[in-house]
């Protein structure tokens, strides 16, 4: 039941700048990715830039690497191979952060770029998909089917 | 740039599903993540996003154990409809300043659950306001801790002060059923919405 504040048996740790600090809220899951928190500021790691292209992609937009990504894969480097290398199976971008220990923004401008560059293809959901009766009506029997 | 553009297919092959989300939002503790947890398809995960500077003289590191000063955790899981389809649910603090997030989190999605803690409710206020005014489909969630309603429901719509016809209900987080069936009260809200705003008549249940 508890969730995000509580944490007890879990030493208090000096506070510590979020992109050098470990990820302590994480599932036992995504520990392994505890030594990939880059130690650098998220500025480098998008080459100074703060805002995506386009900085409305979503964070459930689906993402996978093209034929082209895949050769390019080792002229790549650091967090742009590694999201090519783990975009050969589709994902949402918020997946794509969470496996990764990237912050979000930080995945929506790398992701923006290396679709640019066309190593990713990206899937949008249309914005209007909330307006769409008969994809409600089909959610609520997907939901209804589930015991 | 032939070879490139020839070259160009995704490695799988496959046609992506459309993606939809549901927001759930709720103060700390409130059980957001066993919400997520108790239907989704994986274990659910947790991504960040980076605070505003202005949220992050409220969230000092040292008042909440465990929480860095300038970032927020999402939990995150979803629910794979059919090879077309995912419905994403994403947690979301429910306090007013976690509301620069709401905005990415609300556009496009099909509606919200807001979960309250009867101890709490003051949490979940932003959350509410927010929605209601972007009118984004929400229904409002009571977790039973432990099965037991701490308040009287008509209690909480007062003192939520939201409309009569907003759905109020007591649900179970760590029930599969129970968190598919408020679900399903969030999803059948908003398809009526759809159908209102299309004049089309909506159907008796």
């Amino acid at each position: 039941m508890t969730e995000d504040a509580t944490n007890p048996g879990r030493p208090r740790t000096p506070r510590l700048p979020p992109y050098i600090a470990d990820r302590r809220d994480e599932p036992a899951e995504a520990a392994a990715a505890d030594s990939q928190v880059s130690p650098l500021r998220p500025f480098v790691l998008t080459s100074g830039r703060a805002e995506p292209t386009n900085d409305t992609l979503e964070m459930e937009a689906q993402v996978e690497t093209t034929e082209f990504g895949m050769r390019s894969y080792p002229h790549l480097a650091f967090e742009r191979r590694d999201i090519v290398a783990l975009c050969t199976t589709m994902m949402s971008v918020a997946e794509i952060s969470a496996k990764l220990g990237l912050q979000i923004g930080v995945v929506r401008v790398l992701v923006t770029d290396l679709a640019a560059a066309e190593h990713l293809v990206i899937c949008r959901p249309s914005s209007q998909l909330n307006q769409d009766a008969d994809l409600i009506e089909r959610v609520i029997r997907g939901f209804e089917a589930i015991h | 740039m032939d070879l490139k553009r020839s070259t160009n297919r995704v490695t799988s092959g496959r046609r992506p599903p459309i993606p939809v989300k549901i927001v759930i939002a709720g103060g700390f503790g409130v059980g957001k993540t066993t919400t997520v947890g108790a239907i989704s398809d994986i274990r659910p995960l947790t991504t960040e996003a980076a605070m505003t500077c202005a949220a992050s003289e409220i969230d000092r590191a040292d008042d909440v154990s465990g929480k860095t000063m300038t970032t927020v955790a999402l939990d995150f899981g979803c629910v794979t409809i059919d090879q077309d389809l995912k419905v994403y649910l994403f947690g979301t603090p429910g306090q007013d300043r976690f509301g620069f997030m709401w905005r990415d989190l609300a556009q496009g999605a099909l509606g919200a659950l807001v979960i309250v803690d009867a101890r709490r409710i003051d949490d979940c206020y932003p959350a509410v306001d927010y929605f209601e005014r972007v009118g984004l489909a929400f229904v409002v969630g009571i977790n039973t801790f432990d099965g037991v309603l701490l308040r009287d429901l008509d209690d909480v719509r007062w003192a939520l002060a939201i409309d009569d016809d907003v759905p109020l209900l007591a649900f179970d987080a760590r029930d599969k059923c129970s968190v598919r069936d408020i679900l399903l009260a969030v999803l059948r809200r908003s398809r009526d919405q759809v159908r209102r705003k299309s004049h089309e008549p909506v159907p008796a249940p």
